[in-house]
Order: structure tokens, then sequence, then C-alpha cells
């Protein structure tokens, strides 16, 4: 009984801990975002009076609803199509056998081992052929087959049963339909947990976005942040206030599909 | 067939619609554009001398955009490589250590400024950085010119006067380093063990780099090398140096009032002047000097960067005239920079107006841009080359190893193989 009730103790200090060491960080950047930059570096750790005037200094440089319209609408566009092709994809992969399916799959997860670094150049290349640099476009488009979001949606329909399948086409449902009225609803929460996948890449994406958006008015919000920290005397406290915004949005969208997100992770389908 | 036909042309239709609303119309034409990082520093800056040259030239118009120094080395090398000149500004900042890389990877891809400016005007070092097959690229800007900036409150509590600190050597200043220390608690300097800022400082100082002209590592037999990291050896195992972990805490070691001194570039005065409790109590000296190194002086340079123009610009007569009528002849231009970012240039006549001839309150009423315009025409060049980043990582990697005591010849053998591997 005493080591049991130890045993427990033991388990929730060790868990206590972790979950410490994860929040840490975000406690210390809502902090900073309060502070002046100079009680930041002096390593102030309590709620500072500097709040309203690293938002005025923020303000002063950014152009926030401009620089947040961008990524929203890149983020929200990426979203959107990565989902529909990509689950797409995967419900095909999956449901329709062919001869050559398997090997077109593994051509594919070998694929996600080359890095984006790359592919940079060529792609590059092929979207100013395409006349489509310094586009929202530009940015979209790359992303919208992603190989890891057609693999997740791949695994989570293995889980979604044949015999649902076969009722709906005896009802005389056409594929199509069976995708978008069968399917779809019976995996909202494999869409949860890849929205928030998707929507956290789109909204985070840097190297791509910095290489083909080159005007100031096309910037999204990680390529301000990083401009902010160049400086050679950087303002921590409008920093951590511009990354503390930065990441209102996947948080939101987090707490909003938690349920869902947890529940994809262990498959969409009992 | 007819109705898949018309689907097909209003799905382009979209396309091309949303293709069109999502672009932003290209810069109109007769509108330079510029890449540059730092508000506070590099753009106001740049601002400054767009709006004195647009006052004489109302038909050039300016967009000065704020774009980071990994995201400038990042895109040029993607565009370059790309052999794509779409959106590529007209004139660009780049860092003097990374220009050799470019200008070699990339020939013809910089207009050669030499053919109008004349670069006599400017620091010899910092035009040598910028200069291939006999031809210089760069039209200079800020300087990296060294000095010590030093706590005179707390070497006068342990007994020191300014003159004991000037013009002295490196080992004499570790004596006064470990006396101050005794007798006020203050370390003489902090240090970011992966930085080896300090150690290019007191190389440079010499005419010596880690590389030789022709890209040949100058590693082992770097006589200015190996003194430099035995005067880091001497002062980390005396205790003399407050390790920081990175830039935000190096700063902070001396804002703070914690160290005694900072050797280090003169663009770090804003940074110094910005805790203006301690106004009064800082001066600068001359960099101390290395003791048995051949061509030892005290002058040195650490970072700094300049004015490049695209070959691609479709405006690169009026870029190479602005620069020129502004950054090479406007002498009060250069007074205001001094004054609001803190700005040295490169430009020997600025020391002619007024603001380089006044004296600064901060530094005990000295006359410290006089100072540094001196040091600045005297700071030895050295050849860059295209390995430079290699081998400061190669170097950096050494460090803690030697501030812990390690042998010199060691770590030198080490980072010489270190820096042939990665040149292969």
């Amino acid at each position: 009984m005493n080591m049991a009730l130890l045993r427990r103790s033991a388990t929730y200090v060790l868990l206590s801990l972790a979950a410490f060491i994860s929040v840490f960080p975000f406690i210390w950047m809502a902090l900073g975002a309060t502070n002046k930059s100079n009680d930041i570096v002096t390593g102030r750790l309590s709620l500072g009076s500097n709040l309203l005037v690293n938002f005025q200094n923020l303000l002063a440089q950014v152009d926030l609803v401009r620089v947040f319209g961008n990524s929203f609408l890149i983020a929200i566009i990426s979203t959107l199509l990565t989902l529909a092709v990509s689950s797409l994809a995967g419900y095909g992969f999956e449901i329709f056998r062919s001869r050559v399916r398997e090997r077109v799959f593994q051509l594919l997860l070998l694929f996600l081992s080359i890095p984006f670094a790359a592919l940079m150049v060529p792609l590059f290349v092929l979207i100013s052929r395409a006349q489509l640099n310094n586009t929202f476009i530009a940015v979209i488009l790359p992303t919208i087959a992603s190989i890891f979001i057609i693999f997740y949606f791949r695994q989570a329909t293995k889980a979604f049963p044949g015999d649902l399948r076969d009722a709906a086409r005896v009802d005389g449902l056409k594929e199509w339909q069976i995708f978008l009225f069968v399917y779809l609803p019976t995996m909202r929460s494999t869409y949860a947990a890849a929205t928030i996948i998707v929507f956290m890449g789109a909204w985070n994406n840097y190297l791509w976005p910095l290489i083909v958006l080159q005007t100031p008015e096309n910037k999204t919000i990680t390529l301000v942040i990083s401009a902010l920290t160049a400086a050679y005397t950087p303002d921590y406290g409008v920093i951590l206030l511009a990354t503390v915004l930065a990441t209102l949005p996947t948080l939101i969208i987090f707490f909003v599909l938690q349920r869902q997100f947890v529940q994809g992770m262990l498959g969409a389908v009992k | 067939m007819n109705r898949i036909a018309s689907r097909r042309s209003l799905m382009l239709g979209v396309a091309l619609a949303s293709v069109s609303f999502l672009s932003v119309a290209a810069a109109s034409a007769g509108e330079l554009t510029v890449w540059c990082w730092d508000p506070n520093f590099n753009i106001a800056a740049m601002t400054d001398a767009t709006a004195r040259y647009t006052a004489s030239h109302p038909d050039t118009t300016f967009a000065v955009n704020n774009v980071t120094q990994d995201e400038i080395n990042q895109k040029l090398q993607t565009q370059l490589l790309a052999g794509v000149s779409d959106g590529l500004p007209d004139i660009v900042l780049i860092q003097d250590d990374n220009i050799q890389r470019f200008l070699q990877s990339f020939p013809g891809a910089f207009v050669p400024l030499s053919d109008s400016v004349d670069m006599t005007k400017f620091a010899a070092y910092k035009v040598a950085a910028a200069t291939y097959e006999g031809k210089s690229y760069s039209l200079p800007f800020d300087s990296g010119v060294t000095g010590l900036f030093y706590r005179s409150d707390y070497l006068e509590a342990a007994g020191y006067k300014p003159a004991d600190v000037q013009d002295i050597t490196w080992d004499r200043l570790i004596e006064i380093g470990k006396d101050v220390l005794a007798k006020t608690g203050h370390q003489l300097i902090d240090m970011d063990y992966n930085d080896d800022g300090q150690i290019i400082m007191m190389m440079q100082s010499t005419g010596q780099w880690y590389l030789k002209p022709g890209n040949e590592p100058n590693i082992i037999d770097n006589a200015a090398l190996k003194e430099s990291l035995e005067v880091f050896q001497k002062m980390a195992q005396g205790g003399l140096i407050k390790p920081v972990s990175d830039w935000t805490g190096y700063t902070g070691g001396f804002t703070s009032g914690e160290v005694a001194m900072v050797p280090q570039g003169v663009w770090i005065t804003g940074t110094i002047k910005s805790a203006t409790d301690q106004s009064g109590k800082w001066r600068v000296a001359p960099l101390p000097k290395l003791n048995d190194v051949e061509g030892a002086t005290h002058y040195s340079n650490n970072g700094g960067s300049s004015w490049y123009v695209l070959s691609s610009s479709k405006n690169q007569e009026e870029a190479v005239d602005f620069l020129k009528t502004i950054w090479a002849e406007d002498v009060d231009f250069y007074q205001g920079i001094l004054v609001n970012q803190g700005a040295v240039g490169s430009l020997l006549a600025a020391r002619e107006g007024a603001a380089y001839k006044a004296s600064d309150p901060f530094f005990n009423d000295e006359p410290v841009w006089q100072n540094f315009s001196d040091w600045l025409a005297q700071v030895p060049a050295v050849d860059y080359g295209t390995f430079t980043p290699e081998a400061r990582l190669a170097v950096r990697a050494q460090l803690p190893n030697i501030a812990n005591g390690g042998s010199i010849d060691d770590a030198l053998k080490a980072i010489d193989a270190q820096l042939r591997q990665q040149m292969q």
C-alpha cells in the first residue's frame, strides 16, 4: 500500500517536472513580452509593465494586420488544399488495389528522405519559369501534395471498415459519394489531427517563403520575426511579444481540436 | 465534349484570376531596391542616404527592405545558383568576411565599383576585403575598427590611471587584469567561448588571417594565431574571463557593470552607451598589441559590411551614381549617421566633419571618434578568402579546450585538420 503510494507520488513528481520543463519556455516567452529588453537580458522572470510599450514599438515596425493576413491566407488555403488532395490520395492508396501501388508508395516514402534544401534551387527555377515568383501560390503549391499526410491518411484508412464501404455501394453510392459522405465524416478526428499538423507546418514555414516572397508587403509572420532578431541590439521585449502573437493561432487551433487530435492519434475508428 | 472544354477553360480562368489576385505588381521602373538589416543601424543609415539623394534627384525613388544577413546569403545563393535575377535588389549589403565567396563563386554577378569610384578614399583594409582579380566591388560601409573600451572607475579603484592602459601589450593587460580582479572583484572581460571574435581581433592586428591568399590554411605556422590563443588561455586560466553563453549574455556582462573591459569593434559603442547610468565611467584605449609577432600593431577589425550593386539591376547606373554621390563623397552625411546611429563609416574624409571632431561626455570627454578614425586608416588588410566561415568554426571548436588549459599546439593541429577536411 505504502509502496504503491510512494511509486505514485514519484510518478507525479517526475511528470510535474517534465511538464514544467516543457511549459517553462512558454511562460518565459509570455513574461518576456511584458518586460523591457534590458530586464530580459538580466534574467528578470516576473510580470513587467512594458507590454504596451513593446506593443507600440512592434506596431511601429511591423504592419501587423497585413503580415498576419498574409500568414493566415497562406496557412488556411494551404491547409484546405493539402487536406483535400492528400487525404484523397491516402484513401486511394489504401482502398484501390493495383499492381504498382506498393512500389509507388515506397517511392513516395523514399522521397520523404530528400531534404528540402536539395530541392530548393530546381523548385525555384520552376516557380520563376511559371512566373509565380513573389506570389502566395508559389508558397502554397509545393506543400499541397504532402507525402507525410498521404502516409498518415493511408495508415488511418487501414482502420476504415470495408463493410461500411460495401454497404454504401449496395445502397448505390458512387465512389466520390462514398468518400464524401461516408469516409469523410467517419474520419473526422483524423482530419482534425491533420489540420493541426498541416496548419502548424504552413504557419511556421520559413525557408521556402523566405526564398520566394520578395517584397515586404508579402512577408509572413515568421519572416518578420526573423527580421526583428537581426538587429545588432535586438529589442527582446518586442521579439518575444511578436513570438507570443505568432504562437496564438496554432495554440487556439490546437485547443479547439484537442479532443479530436488525441483521438486522431489513437485511430479514428474504434 | 464541348461542356468539358468550357469547364476546363473556366477552371483555367479561375486559376489565372487567383494568380493575379495573389501576386503583387513588381517594383516600378526607376525605383532602386536595397536589401539590408537592422532598422536602427544599416536601414536607418541607408534611409538617410536615400533622402539626401532624392533631394537632388527627385526622379529616383528607393525601397529599403529589412532583410537579415542570413536571409541575404540564402536568397542570393539560391537565386544566383538558379540563374534567376527576378526580384533581386539593385543594392545589397554583405558582410565583409563573406563577400569573397560570392565574388569567386559567381563571377560577373556584381558591378566592379572601382571602375567608377576612387577607392583610395576609403580605409585600405575595407577595400581589400572586396577586391578580386584586381577590381574592387564594394562601396565600403561600416567599419569594425577595434578599441579597448574600459571602466576607468574600476581601474582607478585598483590604482591605475588611463595612461597605464595606453599602448600596452596583452601580457601587460593580463597583469593589470589580475590586479583589478584582486582589488575590485571585477573580471577583465566577458566572452562566449563559441565566438572567436577576440581571437581574430588579436590576429588581424598583425596582418595575419586563418587563410593565406589563394585559400591555403594558415594555422600551424601562424605565429599571430598561436600567440592570440596563448593570451586567451592565460586570461581564461587566470580567471579574468567571465564565460557567457550567447550574445545577450555577452552584452549583459558589461551593460550590467560586471566586467571591467570590452575589447571590441567600434559598433559596440551603441550598446555600451545604452547603459546611460554608466556615463562618464567609460574610456577607450587602442587595442593592446601582441608581444612576439612581427608586424604587431594596435589596430584591428571585427565585423563590418559593405554595399554592392548587382549586375542584374536594371537601374545599374543610377545605383552606382547614388553610392558614389552620397556614400563616397558626402562628408555631412557621415556626420549624421555617426551621431544618430553610431555608425563609423570607412570614408577617411569623414573625420573632417564636426561630429567626428566632437568629444563624448559618456567617454570622459575624450575625442573618441577622432581616435577611431586615426586607427581606422591603420588597420592591416587581410585576405578573407572563401573559407573564413569554416575556419572560424574549426577555431571555435577548440576554444573551450584551450580555456581549460589544453595544449595549444594540439589545438592548432586539430584546427588545421578540420579546416582542410572542410575545404575538400
